[in-house]
């Protein structure tokens, strides 16, 4: 099995009297168990030009294979950009076939997330794939990674 | 204006044939600015087990469409128990015990709270939301 560590450091020195510093780490494991997880993409990075939004992470062509669904998967999705003044939006198809905005990376932000990776149909029509939608034409580098079972 | 820093580093020496080490800082700032996030709220709740879905953090007027970033872990130790994410009961996954999420959250609407719900077992949930503002309730 394969041992991987996910550890956030939040830290502040004036956004109160008191600095802050939260810091934890997850061991990242299947479901229900102590053992790690072992599948991942590996580390992906596309680019975007238009404000179109796009599936991200496409359940039905995702490397071929379906990722066990209810588990304890994660998501890493991070905007390489530098501009602070544009950003991503990431969501998530909900169970009624919508998207459901999650929120928005501007350029350094990343996010990390657990995922159910729910497949419905190869309709899409109720998967929960995560889509994003650039917020201008301007060229926009994403990376992610799925770590899964 | 307020500096805070959110850093991830992902780890492992044996999930791939080589070493994955990648790590990443952000500085949380107000939406479409330079300016540091000056709010924040943070709490530890315990979760009923009883696969009822509740707000976590409620989504307000003050809030939709900003820069709000939210932080959330899973203090349980018994790691077959997990809390289901929600937004607007859109599942986003299991937060299993010893975990943690970290997501911005624009709040696109009103209904778009972050939920949480435990199917099984009461769970303990940390939690904190950097932000621009929010909307108070009258008295």
């Amino acid at each position: 099995m394969a041992t991987t560590t996910a550890t956030i450091t939040l830290a502040s020195s004036d956004i109160a009297d008191n600095a802050i510093s939260i810091s934890n780490t997850a061991t990242l494991t299947k479901a229900g168990s102590t053992t790690g997880l072992d599948q991942t993409s590996g580390l992906r990075r596309r680019t975007f030009t238009s404000m179109s939004t796009v599936k991200l992470i496409d359940l039905d062509h995702y490397q071929d294979q379906t990722l066990t669904e209810n588990a304890a998967a994660k998501v890493y999705i991070k905007n390489t950009g530098t501009s602070t003044a544009e950003h991503v939006a990431v969501g998530i198809q909900n169970g009624a076939g919508a998207l459901e905005e999650i929120g928005w990376l501007y350029g350094g932000d990343w996010m990390f997330f657990p995922y159910s990776a729910v497949w419905d149909s190869a309709a899409h029509a109720n998967n929960q794939d995560i889509d994003v939608t650039p917020s201008s034409t301007d060229s926009v580098t994403l990376e992610w990674m799925v770590i899964y079972e | 204006m307020a500096t805070t820093t959110a850093t991830i580093t992902l780890a492992s020496t044996d999930l791939l044939s080589d070493s994955l080490s990648l790590s990443s800082t952000t500085t949380l700032y107000d939406a479409g600015t330079t300016t540091g996030l000056t709010q924040y709220d943070s709490g530890r709740v315990e979760i009923p087990g009883d696969n009822n879905i509740y707000i976590l953090l409620d989504s307000t007027a003050a809030a939709l469409d900003k820069g709000n970033r939210v932080y959330v872990a899973n203090k349980n130790t018994d790691e077959g128990h997990y809390v289901d994410m929600l937004i607007d009961e859109a599942v986003l996954g299991r937060l299993y015990a010893g975990d943690w999420m970290f997501i911005p959250w624009s709040q696109a609407d009103a209904a778009a709270n972050l939920e949480v719900r435990a199917p099984n077992e009461a769970n303990t949930v940390e939690y904190a939301i950097f932000h621009e503002g929010r909307t108070f309730t009258g008295a």
